[in-house]
């Protein structure tokens, strides 16, 4: 096959995901002086700790953490990103250099756009917005969110119905219909897979009656209800707009589960959930929040502090696995547990129930390889080949993975993960032993 | 003070297949069961029992006979530590402590018991038949006293002591001051349990259990029916065409309820056939076989070929035999009578609590 080798020197290092760890790694490498070429398959850069409210267990503002580094990210010499693009078919060339598609697809905007939203409010369709985890609707042109970047609108063409608003009203002349998906073959020294994770479908659960129940919610669209820009601009249930009294947390949905094909522990659903139900005892004083777990599992730095905590600010902590969940004419719902301490089967009524999802691998990363593909390991993550040594190391010389790609991991662990694969990049480019 | 035995574990685990040691504690198997109640929240309480080797406690225990292994704990077990499979090991337990013979212990634990003695049957049966000790006639017309027989020595001296040794366990134990009159009020639950083994519909709303129950409820009334026709109406020597047909049916059902029971038990499609210990598949075969076998016998004689085919009345014999000896007393049927009379007592024993 004929390679444009042309650009060969182009890039150094491709580090697929713009998440909080593959920010941290492309930053690492870019500050060493390589050249970083970063693909993010989403609108924007920031992964799903940009959407965050605070981190556990310092309370920290999530975004106040991400948007410097994003910004950063962006705005580095060394840096290209990529973003609404995707990598296929990476390939072995030479012993040093691996070549791969980059298919960067239509967002049907330009980066003439200068965000002035003038498109999103013209755009007559309302469809369900999956940045707020579909709490409330947003248009189909649209800018991602708030603090998205780039912060240039995208055009949702399943949903666009063409009218040709948006196209008439932007100012800068940035609708673009004609794009269409660009291919283009890069050349690189490393790569790091940095493609994170996938929250747990809590659909899946039928005796949960998630996607059935209103008053039943995820812990990402708790989370969405706990930072500044949050939608309802209060924490209120989605059934009826009543600020919730009685608030449960289960734990453990999907997680330690074999019957759900998911036997370990997603390492952060009982510290968020803990940092959620502080955060609610901040914003409806009145509210009872009782959190339903298996075991607490506060192993982290600060975090077995940060459980008593909950329990001194009042948290209700309940031992027993919620089996089912029923709901109430009034949108209550029931939760049936057995009570540990007790031994006796009991049913609990709350009137909003958040659903701890856990963390499941992204698979993604298993198509990105063209003849010989990444090796996995029993959980379905990124293979660790020489997990205590070179924990960044995976089955393919010269590929290194870093963050929740290699397991699930918090926020600290990600960056450091991080850390460890720019350095192992590093080295390896260098001619070193990796 | 209770004694933990932590090597209790491994000698339940001749009784069934689960993985007791997996368990988490998450209680997710009471909650997630249907028969599950205040008073009786089952099953966690036997996995940590069995776990720590309580076997006072457990012996004691009625709660593996509120189970009808309906097999949701099974299903959503984070853990695959199979408690439908543990109540069900459990039952198995609990009728070795009850026999007081202890030979149901040693045929759970050893299927190599099991065969010896049916093939002693069969060496019995062949013996008397090459012999020539009974006559063709006689055969046929000792045949169902012998069943009598049979019947008679089984419940007075084994399952009838057994059911005394299983009150002292669970009521005798737990109240010494029982009331007499509670116990003949009582009486319906006792009855309504074993004639309709009702509980079992709360079991998972869906079709294919009340297809099951259906199944199970005309299987125990046709076998009672087939028993109470082919003993007491002496099905094989009357001429009377009422009795014939009748038997011709029960037989029939009999047959064609336990081959679905046996493809259920080799589909493994629901939670509650998938495990199979050795004690379930010769029940069931054996009924099977029971049903089949008569049926046969009965056209063979209506036909007027039996004399000719005599050595199927002696499989039918040996089936019989080997189903009242071994199968009802000391195998899977004792739960015809220990489960009916473990609701009892438990009604028994909460009522003179309140």
């Amino acid at each position: 096959m004929a390679y444009n080798y042309s650009n060969i020197n182009d890039y150094d290092v491709l580090v697929i995901g713009g998440g909080i760890a593959g920010i941290e790694a492309a930053l690492n490498l870019a500050y060493q002086g390589y050249k970083v070429i970063l693909v993010e398959k989403d609108l924007s850069i920031g992964g799903k700790m940009i959407h965050l409210s605070k981190v556990f267990p310092t309370l920290d503002c999530a975004a106040c953490i991400t948007t410097p580094k994003v910004s950063e990210t962006a705005r580095h010499p060394n840096i290209k990103i990529y973003t609404y693009s995707e990598i296929k078919d990476i390939e072995k060339l030479g012993e040093r250099y691996f070549t791969a598609t980059l298919v960067q697809k239509p967002r049907y905007v330009t980066d003439a756009c200068t965000g002035c939203q003038l498109c999103e409010e013209k755009c007559p369709v309302v469809v369900e917005d999956e940045y707020q985890w579909g709490l409330v609707g947003r248009k189909a042109a649209y800018i991602p969110f708030s603090i998205a970047n780039p912060r240039i609108a995208a055009i949702d063409i399943e949903n666009c119905t063409f009218c040709g608003l948006c196209e008439k009203v932007c100012a800068a002349g940035a609708i673009d219909f004609t794009q269409e998906e660009k291919r283009s073959t890069i050349v690189v020294k490393s790569i790091i897979i940095a493609t994170g994770f996938n929250l747990f479908q809590s659909e899946r659960l039928s005796y949960y009656g998630a996607g059935k129940f209103k008053n039943l919610l995820t812990s990402m669209q708790m989370e969405r209800q706990l930072v500044p820009t949050r939608p309802y601009n209060n924490v209120l249930r989605p059934k009826d707009g009543k600020v919730p009294d009685r608030i449960a947390y289960v734990l453990c949905v999907g997680s330690r589960d074999k019957s759900l094909g998911n036997p370990i522990c997603s390492q952060v659903c009982c510290m968020y959930s803990i940092k959620q139900a502080q955060l609610l005892m901040g914003a409806l004083p009145m509210a009872d929040v009782t959190i339903y777990y298996i075991d607490i599992r506060a192993f982290g730095k600060g975090f077995d502090e940060f459980y008593k905590q909950g329990v001194g600010m009042g948290v209700n902590f309940v031992k027993g696995k919620i089996a089912n969940i029923s709901e109430k004419e009034n949108g209550d719902l029931i939760l049936r547990y057995e009570d540990i301490d007790s031994g006796v089967l009991k049913e609990a009524t709350h009137d909003l129930v958040v659903l701890s999802v856990g963390i499941l691998t992204n698979p993604d990363f298993e198509k990105l390889f063209k003849t010989t593909p990444l090796l996995k390991d029993d959980y379905g993550y990124v293979r660790q080949v020489s997990e205590l040594l070179s924990p960044s190391k995976t089955s393919i010389d010269g590929v290194f993975v870093a963050g929740t790609a290699s397991g699930p991991m918090d926020i600290p662990d990600s960056i450091l993960s991080a850390g460890a694969a720019s350095t192992e990049a590093s080295v390896y480019m260098k001619g070193g032993a990796s | 003070m209770a004694k933990v035995n932590p090597d209790f574990s491994v000698e339940l685990k001749k009784f069934g297949g689960f993985d007791l040691n997996a368990c988490y504690n998450c209680g997710n198997c009471t909650a997630v069961c249907s028969l599950s109640t205040e008073e009786n929240s089952i099953p966690r309480k036997m996995v940590r029992y069995s776990v720590l080797g309580l076997e006072d406690e457990l012996k004691v225990s009625i709660d593996p006979w509120l189970c009808y292994y309906c097999g949701e704990c099974s299903e959503t077990c984070p853990q695959d530590a199979n408690p439908g499979e543990l109540m069900m090991s459990l039952r198995r337990y609990l009728t070795s402590k009850y026999d007081w013979t202890g030979f149901s212990g040693l045929l759970y634990r050893n299927m190599s018991a099991y065969v010896i003695s049916f093939l002693l049957i069969i060496i019995g049966i062949a013996g008397l038949s090459i012999s020539n000790v009974f006559s063709q006639e006689e055969w046929l017309h000792y045949g169902h006293y012998l069943e009598m027989l049979a019947i008679a020595i089984v419940f007075a001296f084994i399952l009838l002591p057994n059911i005394i040794r299983m009150w002292i366990l669970m009521v005798w134990n737990k109240e010494k001051k029982f009331s007499i009159r509670k116990h003949f009020l009582s009486l319906d639950v006792l009855f309504i349990h074993m004639f309709t083994q009702k509980r079992s519909l709360s079991c998972k709303d869906d079709r294919d259990n009340k297809v099951w129950w259906f199944e199970h409820f005309i299987l125990v009334l046709s076998y009672l029916l087939l028993l109470f026709t082919t003993v007491f109406l002496n099905w094989f020597n009357t001429e009377n065409m009422g009795i014939i047909v009748l038997g011709y049916i029960f037989s029939g059902i009999i047959f064609v309820v336990t081959i679905d029971f046996i493809l259920r038990r080799i589909k493994k499609k629901k939670e509650k056939s998938t495990f199979s210990h050795p004690s379930d598949w010769f029940f069931v075969i054996w009924l099977m076989l029971m049903g089949f076998s008569a049926f046969i016998v009965r056209m063979l004689i209506d036909f007027s070929v039996l004399e000719k085919y005599f050595w199927v009345y002696l499989f039918h014999i040996t089936v019989l035999i080997q189903w009242a000896i071994i199968i009802v007393p000391f195998g899977k049927w004792t739960h015809f009578l220990y489960r009916p009379f473990a609701i009892y007592f438990n009604n028994i024993v909460q009522d003179t609590k309140k």
